[in-house]
């Protein structure tokens, strides 16, 4: 039996990465999406107007019943913690700062929901079912991406 | 086995860049499929994807992220992949899903999504290469096919120009192609002249990076006959893998694609394809490609398609007309959706549905062809009515 190898110098081996880098388009729904997010400051929804399952984030199309979808609404940037995680180490393993909440919010009013940071509160404070609101990037910060929203905070 | 019909077909335009995401793609082209099938997707009972390396779109696992778009949800659902050869690979499993008797009706999407690659897809390609012998060397995909080319032409003592005329014949197929990317009426001085890439590949050689995707719809006999009434029937499917050991082959001959070949002809019962297949969309991502496969496909003599091209045969109102899409050279080449592309096409032709590019004479039977991986897979699928 081989040993297990602890070493990769006790090999011969040879760097190398993939050098590519990827541009990724929003796509027809993340347009109307990050574009709401962007110029208003406000969520976007879109129902099926053939089997009406509703989508946050906007589909173009129902994945569903394959209907096109129809106009996106406007929707209150509000909604309730539907699970959530206290996260304390990043990518790389290194402990964070401080403790960092991230937690699936379902939207109000909608069939769907975001995975978003929670902001403005004790990690011990949170929990299931809590109602919370978007906090959005002043409009001339803001570039049209996710991060426009700065987090969810305890609903006012 | 039972036998299989294919019964719509859908894609979208071939694009250098889609704002729709791969899943939108998807879905404009399997629901374009189904709507020209007039089904949908509660008659769907599996789905099959198609897409090349998911460094193109820069998503791991993008079979599930397609799914959606694809039709995929809550069904039964396999992405296949198998470098360049996979967009005629995805129609041959949809077959055996039908065949086996286990599925009715299948949905085949392919999509390729290859602007989201920066700075350029080649980067994406470099890690195909041998790690130890090869890409300390910073090989490029273009020096692959220069040197396969340089071989054919050497061996068989063909010129450029003789070469140059499938890329002047496909790109002029494509103006009649409402989805091309590339139609373009061009001469063969026009190809000579650009821009050499590697020698003898010149950049109007090559079919561009593109995004798109095609659909079809495969289904059982009584499916077939209840809702189309001008199905048409896979009748052979084949497909075969060479060595990736490159010397211990000879790149002038692909024999991957006369294994694949000979499988789908003697399942179609094919003894003189020459005579037997009437339309050809032989995998063409590069000009010389198309006369290398149309010898592995034995629809002519080794050495001999160059010659075929000059004669005129293979022109759309030739005796063997081959890409009369426009091919890849002319419609454009989003990997995986490019193969099923040629796919749709005949299914388009042999209904008399062409339009603008339809073969005259009533084509009866046609065949489909892609080739990829490390230059070793050949795919090949014979269409009838
Ligand atoms: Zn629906």
């Amino acid at each position: 039996m081989r040993e297990k190898l602890t070493n990769p110098d006790h090999v011969r081996t040879w760097p190398g990465t993939i050098p590519v880098e990827h541009v990724y388009t929003v796509g027809v729904a993340g347009e109307a999406f990050l574009r709401a997010i962007k110029e208003r400051g406000r969520l976007v929804a879109v129902g099926c107007p053939g089997c009406g399952t509703d989508y946050l984030p906007p589909r173009l199309y129902c994945e569903r019943c394959f209907e096109k979808t129809g106009e996106v609404r406007e929707v209150e940037a509000r909604g309730t913690v539907d699970t959530f995680t206290v996260a304390h180490r990043d990518l790389e393993g290194h402990p964070l700062e401080k403790p960092q909440v991230y937690a699936f919010v379902r939207i109000d009013g909608t069939g769907g929901g975001l995975v978003h940071r929670l902001g403005e509160v004790d990690p011990d404070d949170v929990h299931i079912g809590m109602e919370v609101q978007a906090v959005f990037l002043p409009p001339a910060q803001r570039t049209g991406s996710i991060l426009d929203i700065v987090n969810f905070k305890p609903a006012e | 086995m039972a036998k299989v019909a294919v019964v719509g077909a859908g894609m979208t335009k071939f694009v250098r860049r889609a704002q729709e995401t791969g899943p939108e793609l998807s879905w404009q082209a399997a629901k374009m499929a189904l709507d020209s099938a007039g089904l949908t997707l509660k008659d769907v009972d599996a789905v099959v994807i198609g897409s090349a390396p998911d460094a193109f779109d820069g998503v791991h696992m993008k079979g599930e992220y397609l799914a959606e778009g694809a039709g995929a949800w809550r069904k039964p659902c396999i992405r296949g992949f198998v470098g360049g050869g996979t967009g005629v690979f995805s129609p041959i499993q949809g077959w055996y899903h039908v065949a086996s008797g286990q599925f009715d009706t299948v949905l085949v999407v392919c999509e390729e999504k290859m602007s989201s690659c920066h700075p350029h897809p080649q980067g994406a390609f470099i890690t195909i290469f041998d790690h130890i012998t090869e890409r300390p060397l910073g090989p490029n995909l273009l020096w692959i096919f220069a040197l396969e080319m340089n071989r054919y032409m050497t061996v068989h003592g063909i010129t450029k120009e003789e070469i140059a005329l499938v890329a002047v014949k496909n790109k002029k197929n494509a103006l009649d192609h409402p989805c091309s990317q590339l139609g373009a009426e061009l001469t063969v001085q026009d190809i000579l002249d650009s821009e050499v890439l590697a020698w003898p590949v010149n950049r109007l050689d090559v079919s561009p990076a593109s995004d798109g995707a095609a659909a079809i719809v495969m289904c059982a006999e009584h499916v077939a006959k209840r809702v189309s009434d001008k199905p048409v029937w896979v009748e052979g499917v084949g497909w075969h893998l060479d060595t990736a050991y490159w010397t211990n082959r000879d790149l002038y001959y692909p024999r991957y694609v006369e294994y694949a070949a000979r499988m789908a002809y003697e399942m179609a019962g094919i003894k003189e394809p020459r005579k037997e297949i009437h339309i050809v969309e032989p995998y063409d991502p590069f000009d010389y490609k198309e006369l290398h496969h149309l010898e592995g496909l034995l629809l002519c003599d080794r050495g001999q398609a160059a010659r075929l091209t000059a004669d005129g045969v293979t022109q759309r109102d030739g005796d063997l007309p081959v890409c009369p899409s426009g091919g890849l050279l002319g419609v454009g080449n989003p990997i995986a959706a490019a193969g099923l592309m040629k796919v749709c096409e005949l299914f388009w032709q042999l209904r008399g549905e062409a339009g603008k590019r339809q073969v005259p004479g009533t084509p009866r039977r046609g065949l489909a062809q892609a080739w990829g991986d490390l230059m070793q897979v050949g795919t090949v699928v014979i269409l009838g009515r």
